[in-house]
């Protein structure tokens, strides 16, 4: 998974990865490829974007995001996090909509090595306000 | 800066963050965007600051006294004033308006007897098996929407009950199982992961199902029915599964499930369901919570049933209870009243347009804190602090639990609360 992310962002390369340089890879080595097209081993940085006007702060993002139950325990019984926000804090909810706050402690970025392809935040947002993008 | 309980809606979430001045609120921080409409409501260009009154056809600016004098006039004409709304109101100004009721003989009704209020009323000769929202988000493994969609109705509630952790589970959202029983494919779906169970039913198919689930409820391991209101076997015989091994279950029901379906109370036969799946179940049991939309609805079925054991539609003679069967649909359509009284809510435009219509022939008294399509054709108007933010009180949440509403500003212009304009209503009534 850690290969996948990296792959994504762009700091590493296709044929980083020696076993699907096997020719018994190879269609998934090409579906990769294709998938990638042009943009491999280009520098990418992750996005969250909030789509303000389909939000309706909900705060699902908020309880859901795995950084913000460790660091928020309010968020553990469906609660709003305390104010003002925790330095490690993702998301909150103000003003009636979700707001991103600090996105270098997402899980996809910063684990202490369990960086993971989470996205609790946007699988589970009822108005599909929340994105999650490489650019 | 404190936490503070919103009355945005019925759940009445005791954790928003706001931040005054004293004189203005400046953030609200945890609210959704129906909470923070309501907050919005204290500067709102809608927000009704002086008293009006219909002059010849137009609604203009007057005195307290004339408005009020105006009011009694209206009501001491009146041989059967209706008083209708209270559901977005304090329980104190719903007990004062029972008591108006039965000071000038009228019929008091609340928004929710054409509402959760006809579950309550079924309740009392069926029984009911009520749950808490704390109780959910520590305990409960399994919620069923019937007919609700809570992602947009109450926009807090699944964030609450089916993605928290909670005291009692390692996980949350993980062991936590939704089904959505419903004709429509609302936003409340997108929450789904792949455990969940959407049955997207045909319309108005409720019944048929119910009725279905009863039959096989003593038989969940070998279904005798082909499948039932668009739902094949399979679903059935998991929507079964589901309901007869959870141990903390929970069946959400909104508007969609309330209207009477071939003539048969449906209200009844999901309760009769409810209690039959409880008595088979051995190591758990199903609940329930009626999805309400204005946020002290619960409380006028308490404080009536509490004063009378009767949740709603409230008729006073001779400042005696009578005995009668309407409610405020019948009491509007058979034109049953002359004049009336409407607290915090907006029946012209929420009513069908054949009760409204009915409605705007006879005087209009309104207690409300914004304009709405009522005080647009009402002959007095008479402002009210927003409860919740300028006046204290009690409420009822959604599962029936009463919170305490705190004060955070000071009205402007020291407009009086629902509860104060109706104690001066009743007092100059006695009066006279």
């Amino acid at each position: 998974m850690a290969f996948a992310l990296d792959l994504l962002q762009g700091k590493v390369k296709i044929d980083d990865c020696t076993p699907l340089l096997v020719p018994k890879y190879k269609k998934q080595y090409d579906t990769l490829k294709e998938l990638l097209g042009g943009e491999e081993g280009k520098k990418k940085e992750l996005r969250i974007d909030v789509d303000e006007d389909l939000c309706d702060g909900c705060g699902i993002c908020v309880t859901v995001c795995p950084v913000n139950a460790r660091y928020c325990p309010p968020t553990l019984s469906g609660k709003a996090p305390d104010y003002p926000p925790e330095s490690h804090q993702l998301f909150q909810v103000k003003g009636g909509k979700c707001e991103l706050l600090n996105l270098k402690h997402c899980r996809r970025l910063e684990a202490e090595g369990r960086e993971r392809e989470c996205r609790v935040c946007e699988t589970y947002c009822p108005r599909k306000a929340v994105t999650i993008e490489y650019q | 800066m404190k936490r503070v309980p919103c009355s945005g809606c019925s759940l009445l979430c005791d954790d928003i963050i706001v931040r005054s001045d004293g004189l203005f609120i400046d953030e609200v921080i945890g609210a959704c965007l129906k909470g923070k409409e309501r907050f919005d409501q204290l500067t709102s260009n809608n927000r009704i600051l002086s008293p009006l009154i219909k002059k010849n056809g137009v609604i203009e600016k007057c005195s307290w006294e004339e408005a009020l004098e105006k009011a009694i006039e209206i009501i001491k004409n009146s041989s059967k004033p209706l008083l209708y709304g209270f559901s977005n109101t304090t329980c104190e100004a719903q007990l004062k308006g029972i008591e108006l009721a039965k000071a000038i003989d009228g019929f008091i009704d609340s928004n929710a007897s054409i509402c959760q209020g006809k579950v309550l009323e079924v309740a009392k000769t069926t029984g009911i098996t009520l749950t808490t929202v704390a109780e959910l988000i520590n305990k409960a493994d399994l919620i069923v929407l019937w007919g609700a969609n809570a992602a947009e109705s109450i926009p807090r509630l699944l964030n609450k009950i089916l993605f928290s952790r909670g005291k009692f589970r390692m996980t949350g959202r993980e062991i936590r199982t939704l089904i959505i029983i419903d004709p429509v494919k609302t936003a409340s779906f997108n929450v789904m992961g792949v455990r969940d169970l959407a049955l997207q039913i045909q319309p108005n198919k409720d019944l048929e199902l119910i009725r279905v689930l009863k039959e096989e409820c003593c038989v969940a391991g070998s279904i005798t029915s082909e499948g039932v209101a668009g739902l094949d076997k399979d679903d059935l015989k998991r929507l079964l599964l589901h309901l007869s091994e959870t141990e903390n279950g929970v069946i959400i029901t909104g508007q969609g499930l309330l209207r009477p379906q071939s003539g048969a109370n449906i209200i009844e036969e999901l309760l009769e369901l409810i209690q039959m799946v409880n008595t088979k179940q051995e190591k758990g049991r199903i609940s329930l919570i009626m999805m309400g939309g204005h946020f002290n609805m619960a409380g006028f079925d308490q404080v009536a049933l509490s004063l009378y054991g009767k949740n709603g539609g409230l008729q006073f003679k001779n400042h005696q209870l009578s005995d009668n069967d309407e409610n405020i649909d019948s009491k509007i359509y058979n034109e049953d009243f002359d004049c009336s009284i409407i607290v915090g809510t907006d029946p012209i435009s929420h009513l069908p347009r054949s009760l409204s219509q009915k409605l705007a022939k006879k005087p209009i008294i309104v207690v409300d804190n914004k304009n709405s399509a009522t005080t647009y054709i009402a002959d007095i108007v008479l402002p009210s602090a927003i409860t919740g933010i300028e006046v204290a009180g009690t409420a009822y949440r959604l599962d029936q639990i009463p919170i305490e509403l705190k004060t955070i500003l000071k009205a402007p212009n020291n407009i009086p609360s629902d509860e104060e304009i109706l104690v001066k209503i009743i007092d100059k009534i006695n009066q006279s």
